[in-house]
């Protein structure tokens, strides 16, 4: 007989998820592993010799790469003499300055801060995130994408977004050859709610940089890294080519991040019998050497992994600690879908949310979860109230606030009619009244019309072909009579032209002042310091409209 | 489609738009004095040190130039002397491997598009040859005087080489 008991818990979601014991050898643990090696740096005139008990004879191209481009030489020695514990104390105590601690993790090897957060807890792991995220204040990144690739729906949920709050935006393809169409509706949409949304389109690597050289988008993300080396070559790069693409975004005026986790090499089959956080850390080494401003990490697509091994979410956690203490942008995932279970995604991120990172998410999905085409999201736009008063309920700006529903629609609206308009002027197949109506009042793609795709997939191959940029579409919005959207993509040019924004933790304001770790670096000493919610900024994000006002009753 | 036959056809539709790039190279300016975080961001508080690849100066851009054709797309792009200088300000704050990556990125805005991403390509793993790869760095040296990127591409190939990555290994 079955005990009614566990008969009920067999029923809760959280048994839906699958979860694994520790099996070191294949890679299947989070983290303080055996198999990690032993930390150890040798220098001789200046160049790494030996690194985490590995001959340079012996380096793959990993080791070399990170020896020659990623570790401060000049304080290595003095660094890797500290003990970890006091490492992972400094990291704790307000007391030491960001910049004090920077000093060191970027001078010590991947083993010794493997070693180093292997001694933290996650109550440890969030105060140091407090004081390490790069930038003072924390801001949040959504996907927009639907299952049609309908790019007047993009505009109008990414118009939403904005208002929402969101400062940076995602978007990806369901059919490849729709990308053009989609980063020009994030673009236009996203800056129609907000001026100063910073957008990209997410595919194939050679296509995302020729997307961004025409102007399609502003900065780029899904540049993968990898902890071993038969893992990059599946990936079908190296450290070196990735730095090379790394420079070629810089050269056009791009922002761009590095993206890694967590899982990928246990999931390839090649996790070398080391743990997850020791690869990542390699990951992050990586980026760190290729002189990229920051990274997308926190496991992402692979999430599944860590979180099915005891200790994964604080694995998590670290890695995403572990980059901002090698002074990088994190965009901390809380990203790809990894369990039915709603306390546990709430759980989950937590340990982002309340610390703070540079971008919380890096992609809260800003349609219904099956409208998102990154494999679905730990957060969807049915969350939006949900995520709105965690905030409330503790006096936490994870980058949101509430937005009444007229505004919402009017942006909506403004925003697919500007969709309409640049189709209009650059004779592309028609957006009708029909579908901008759709649009604006749309929660997903089943809300929307059916468009022809073969006619949209044919115009997009010939508007690349006749060689259309940012500049044509400022000029297609100016003579729709949309000029103060066409104003928005024109600023994004000068933004581009400058490079203010190519550093580190950069977004934008709505008047385009450049905010980064360069003119607002991190603060944090303790109580009070660091970024602080104003009154004006509590008063938003207390404000949501179903609270009752205690006056009108 | 394989991966070089979409980058085939990336190749001929940037080759395509390519008609109003400039003809020649743009001058090198010697920048002059020093930056740091002090004057960022540049945009606002050094606008006067920025100029665009075809020499307009920043605070002569303007939307109704745009909206005129005044403007085209090459004049709205960085230079290198703007990346020279953002790469002092990363220095500036400790940011020194960003720093070297913004210098490879300003000798590459003289490399062309189509010319950028095949050089990409060739580095990934099985496409050319150590020797190859030690033609593009000479390549980057003497079309396109950009010693930083020829030395990540040399390293690249004997590294490639010693771990069996290159094309000789395929």
């Amino acid at each position: 007989m079955r005990s009614k008991r566990f008969e009920a818990l067999d029923e809760r979601p959280v048994k839906k998820d699958g979860f694994v014991k520790e099996w070191p050898e294949v890679g299947l643990i989070a983290m303080n592993s055996e198999g990690d090696p032993v930390p150890s740096i040798t220098i001789e005139n200046g160049v790494i010799t030996e690194l985490d008990g590995k001959k340079r004879e012996d380096f793959d191209m990993l080791d070399q790469f990170i020896a020659d481009y990623a570790i401060n030489v000049e304080n290595a020695e003095e660094a890797m003499a500290m003990d970890s514990l006091d490492i992972a104390r400094m990291m704790v105590d307000f007391n030491v300055p960001r910049e004090e601690v920077i000093k060191v993790t970027t001078a010590v090897t991947p083993a010794k801060m493997t070693e180093v957060l292997g001694k933290m807890t996650v109550l440890e792991m969030m105060m140091a995130q407090t004081k390490m995220r790069a930038r003072l204040m924390p801001s949040n990144q959504c996907h927009v994408t639907n299952v049609k690739d309908n790019m007047t729906q993009i505009a109008a949920d990414a118009a939403e977004a904005a208002i929402r709050g969101f400062d940076e935006m995602e978007t990806t393809v369901g059919v490849a050859r729709y990308a053009p169409f989609n980063a020009m509706a994030i673009m236009v949409g996203s800056n129609v709610g907000r001026p100063g949304i910073l957008t990209q389109c997410a595919v194939e690597e050679a296509t995302e940089l020729d997307l961004g050289m025409r102007g399609y988008t502003a900065y780029a993300e899904t540049i993968s890294v990898y902890g071993t080396e038969p893992v990059f070559m599946d990936g079908d790069d190296t450290p070196y080519s990735k730095a090379f693409l790394a420079s070629s975004y810089a050269s056009r005026g791009l922002k761009m991040r590095f993206t890694s986790g967590s899982g990928s090499e246990v999931q390839m089959g090649y996790a070398e019998g080391k743990s997850m956080l020791y690869l990542e850390a390699r990951c992050l080494y990586v980026t760190k050497g290729a002189g990229v401003q920051g990274t997308q990490n926190g496991s992402v697509s692979c999430v599944g992994v860590p979180a099915g091994v005891p200790g994964g979410i604080r694995e998590i956690l670290a890695e995403n600690l572990l980059a901002a203490c090698l002074d990088l942008e994190c965009a901390s995932s809380n990203d790809q879908t990894f369990t039915h279970s709603d306390l546990r995604r709430v759980a989950r991120s937590l340990m982002q949310m309340v610390p703070g990172t540079d971008y919380i998410c890096s992609g809260y999905s800003a349609t219904p979860n099956y409208d998102n085409m990154f494999a679905g999201s730990n957060w969807d736009a049915e969350d939006y109230d949900d995520w709105n008063v965690i905030q409330r309920d503790l006096k936490i700006d994870g980058g949101l606030q509430p937005v009444d529903e007229e505004s919402v629609v009017q942006a909506r609206a403004k925003a697919a009619r500007a969709m309409q308009v640049l189709f209009r002027e650059l004779g592309l197949p028609e957006i009708t009244d029909e579908e901008v109506e759709a649009a604006t009042y749309a929660n997903g793609s089943q809300d929307m019309p059916d468009r022809d795709v073969a006619a949209d997939l044919k115009a997009a191959d010939e508007m690349l072909a006749r060689g259309v940029t940012a500049i044509d579409f400022i000029q297609a919005l100016d003579r729709g009579g949309m000029p103060d959207v066409a104003r928005s993509l024109y600023n994004i040019l000068v933004t581009k032209a400058a490079g203010d924004y190519l550093h580190t933790a950069s977004k934008l304001s709505d008047d385009w002042e450049v905010i980064s770790a360069v003119n607002y670096p991190n603060n944090y000493s303790g109580p009070t310091t660091g970024y602080q919610i104003s009154d004006e900024r509590w008063q938003e994000i207390q404000d949501i409209p179903w609270a009752v006002d205690p006056e009108s009753i | 489609m394989t991966q070089e036959q979409m980058l085939e056809q990336i190749v001929k539709q940037v080759l395509a738009s390519m008609n109003n790039q400039p003809a020649g190279q743009p001058e090198a300016v010697a920048v002059e004095g020093q930056v740091t975080s002090a004057d960022y961001p540049i945009a606002d508080k050094k606008p006067e040190l920025i100029k665009t690849q075809t020499g307009v100066n920043f605070k002569d851009l303007s939307y109704d130039k745009v909206i005129n054709g005044q403007l085209k797309a090459e004049d709205m792009r960085i230079r290198p002397e703007t990346l020279e200088l953002q790469a002092q300000v990363a220095d500036s704050v400790g940011r020194t491997a960003f720093g070297s990556n913004l210098r490879r990125a300003a000798e590459l805005i003289a490399v062309p598009d189509e010319r950028l991403l095949e050089i990409y390509n060739a580095l990934r793993p099985y496409k050319s040859t150590k020797d190859e790869l030690e033609a593009i760095a000479i390549e980057l040296e003497d079309k396109y005087n950009a010693p930083n990127s020829a030395k990540l591409v040399r390293e690249a190939a004997d590294i490639g080489y010693k771990r069996k990555r290159t094309k000789e290994f395929k």
